[in-house]
């Protein structure tokens, strides 16, 4: 309330009167005018103001709420029962995840292990009109044919990773390279990972393509997550943010526990950077330190940036997320190659 | 459908090849060796033009029929499409053909065959690797159920009904293609994917008839020699095309829409700054000192949806279970469209042709090898992904 400084009440409790329908004379029919279509003016206001104002107004009457048009219900009332509206909730995949109480049946389909091992396996993120089942069938196929040759263990952005690829210039025919994985990217068979490393006080950036017949290994020395999606931004970190031994010893991990999150907030090095990385709503900067590099206008852009209106739009959650009902068929699909997987291992011992 | 009344003379001119009759006629006086204004004149311009088949229908409402009984009549059409497309297969032409086959199956003759090709629907890409380590993006192209529908022979190409109207963008072309004057190849119609004949019009579903197949949603025409010529009703296959042939793939390609020359032509447009008043992505000038804007002058408009073909592309890998062809590189159009594929015409690849030659004219149930087709046949320079890779030192 910009009187009292009192927490904002709902919208829709303070409508104008200018929803009304004006009748024009000389007509039967009420005609519905272009101002009667724009959004009411939205005053949020407090209790207590509401309170004087209609007591000012009309003291005889008892201070309530105000009260609605008398059509706003016929054209405000959803037509979809609540089932319905929930069922497209939770399809849709925007909002909050109220579906996690679900049945048994469908949690015991899909263990959690599987989204994590195979994150890759969902469908990407594209127009439908070039999605197509059978070639998404293809690639996990695919996959799962190649996972028969090699492992590959699950890692997420912020793991360390030694890859041994073939070259035939190397003295043992393999070029193995270990690297903090700052990126992930694409699905299915296109899926590639950047290691990032310092080499003889270089700073080196390698991209592997997971699928790929050339590579000979991948180990997984830690596992760990950070709170960002990239680390592009070590890019102007300090170089001890990004060193890690190259006869590092694997540190064990179990499968049943969760992935443990790195907290960490790394200090950026002075501008200049490659990159605005205070407008893309990195987590793992420590943004005090980074907003004392930048001007006033730019701390305001990027504070304007990292609020969670995103939250709110819908077509942006919509073009930016997979389907849930073919994020369950893929991992549904995987799961059992998965199994099959295990008994041809089984198998080979 | 019911053909205007010809004069004798119309049917004289029509017999004879079309490069006699059909003339590109200069359309106004001009000085300048780059102006390209012809306008195409043939004998029967002037007469009433026939309609064009319509090929859909809006669904007829038969409010007189119950939910029950139009789901049964649905039913009972659908079942008479499935009957006469497996009548017509492969497996019921090596017991029973539909019509009276050759006596024969021709042979290659090299520097003569031209076989048939095939439609397909283009599904999207799928990365490999050859076993040298070198990875090679292939697309995944499904073949539809489909039919040869009609043969059209070199010397009536004139007379067919769909070559008489001219298509716009001869204007723009100072010659007739050689297919058409040569003639040395002639049509092969082939339609495919099947559908319920109530999608359809009575017109539409009468070109099917005479083949005596079911209605389908694409006509497609190959150029074909007249010795690889194919009855109608006769099957086309998965495997007329083997492992290692290299294809043409013809397609239209991606729809951008209404476009700058930017973007459709590759012009410069102008400075982006330095006091440019309302030129960044113009064209500039459209013609010299007061001469006229020649046909063909590079404009905006509608980029892309054109027939381009994608030449000498080889087949590395077939999926018999979903009917797929797994072709080298990228063709034109977006996934779920139509692409034609015909043996290459490029030389190299004709010539090895002639050394290997294909099942002539296409691959017939007797051609497969002993114990069928496994479900994967892979070129042998490639690397399946169960497969380690083995570099050579």
């Amino acid at each position: 309330c910009f009187s009292c400084q009192h927490p904002a009440r709902d919208a829709t409790s303070a409508i104008s009167s200018s929803w009304q329908l004006r009748p024009v004379p000389g007509l039967q029919v009420p005609l519905r005018l272009p101002s009667d279509r724009r959004p009411p003016v939205r005053r949020f206001a407090c209790p207590a103001s509401i309170a004087a104002a209609s007591a000012a107004a009309s003291p005889a009457v008892p201070p309530g709420p105000p009260l609605a048009p008398a059509g706003i219900a016929r054209v405000y009332k959803p037509r979809l029962s609540p089932e319905a509206m929930k069922e497209f909730w939770r399809l849709s995949g925007i909002g909050p995840d109220h579906s996690r109480a679900k049945a048994a049946d469908q949690q015991a389909e899909v263990p959690p292990e599987i989204k994590r091992l195979y994150q890759e396996a969902l469908p990407p993120i594209v127009s439908q009109d070039y999605r197509d089942p059978i070639v998404e069938s293809l690639h996990r196929a695919e996959m799962m044919r190649r996972r028969r040759v090699i492992n590959i263990p699950e890692f997420h952005v912020g793991s360390i990773l030694a890859v041994s690829v073939m070259d035939k210039h190397a003295p043992n025919k393999v070029n193995r390279f270990v690297g903090l994985c700052i990126l992930r990217r694409h699905t299915g068979l296109f899926t590639t990972f950047t290691l990032r490393n310092m080499v003889d006080q270089v700073c080196v950036q390698i991209e592997y393509e997971l699928y790929s017949p050339s590579i000979v290994s991948i180990q997984l020395l830690k596992l760990e997550r950070r709170l960002d999606d990239n680390l592009l931004y070590l890019m102007d970190a300090p170089h001890s943010h990004c060193t890690i031994p190259f006869d590092m010893v694997p540190e064990p991990y179990s499968r049943n526990d969760p992935v443990p999150v790195n907290r960490e907030r790394v200090r950026l090095n002075p501008p200049p950077w490659m990159c605005k990385w205070h407008l893309h709503g990195y987590q793992g900067i420590d943004l005090e330190h980074l907003y004392s590099y930048l001007s006033d206008k730019d701390v305001a852009k990027a504070i304007e940036f990292s609020k969670a209106y995103k939250r709110y739009d819908l077509l942006d959650q919509y073009l930016n997320r997979v389907p849930v009902p073919d994020a369950d068929y893929a991992f549904k699909d995987i799961f059992i190659q998965h199994q099959e997987l295990l008994q041809h291992q089984q198998q080979q011992q | 459908a019911s053909a205007p009344a010809l004069s004798s003379q119309l049917i004289v001119a029509m017999a004879t090849a079309p490069h006699t009759w059909l003339r590109l006629v200069p359309s106004c006086r001009s000085y300048s060796k780059a102006t390209r204004l012809y306008k195409i004149d043939y004998p029967w311009k002037d007469e009433p033009k026939p309609h064009w088949v319509r090929q859909f229908e809006a669904r007829r409402v038969d409010a007189d029929l119950t939910p029950e009984n139009r789901d049964w009549l649905r039913q009972w059409r659908l079942q008479r499409v499935r009957d006469a497309v497996a009548s017509s297969s492969e497996a019921a032409a090596a017991a029973s053909p539909l019509k009276e086959p050759p006596a024969a199956r021709p042979l290659w003759t090299p520097r003569v065959s031209q076989r048939c090709g095939l439609v397909g629907i283009k599904l999207g890409i799928l990365p490999m690797w050859y076993r040298n380590g070198q990875k090679v993006h292939t697309t995944v192209v499904q073949i539809p159920d489909q039919r040869v529908l009609r043969w059209v022979p070199p010397e009536d190409l004139g007379n067919y009904a769909s070559l008489r109207e001219m298509r716009p963008y001869r204007l723009n072309q100072s010659f007739l293609p050689r297919w058409l004057t040569q003639q040395r190849w002639g049509l092969q119609l082939v339609g495919a994917v099947p559908a319920d004949p109530a999608n359809f019009t009575a017109q539409w579903c009468g070109i099917f008839k005479a083949a005596g197949l079911p209605p389908m949603r694409k006509i497609s025409r190959f150029l074909v020699s007249p010795d690889a010529a194919l009855q109608p009703g006769a099957c086309l296959g998965l495997h007329h095309f083997r492992v290692g042939d290299c294809v043409d793939v013809v397609a239209r390609t991606v729809n951008r829409g209404f476009q700058g020359v930017m973007e459709r032509h590759l012009m410069e447009g102008g400075p982006a700054a330095h006091g440019s008043t309302k030129f960044h992505r113009k064209m500039g000038s459209a013609a010299g000192g007061g001469g006229p804007i020649y046909r063909g002058k590079r404009m905006p408009g509608v980029m892309g949806n054109r027939f381009r073909a994608a030449r000498s592309l080889p087949v590395l890998r077939v999926n018999t279970k979903h009917r797929l062809l797994f072709i080298k590189g990228f063709t034109p159009g977006p996934p779920h469209s139509y692409c034609q594929i015909m043996d290459s015409w490029m030389l190299d690849v004709r010539r090895s042709l002639d050394a290997n030659p294909p099942p002539m004219p296409t691959y017939f149930a007797e051609d497969a090898p002993e114990g069928g087709y496994p479900e994967d046949v892979y070129h042998p320079d490639l690397l399946p992904y169960d497969q380690p890779l083995e570099l050579p030192d």
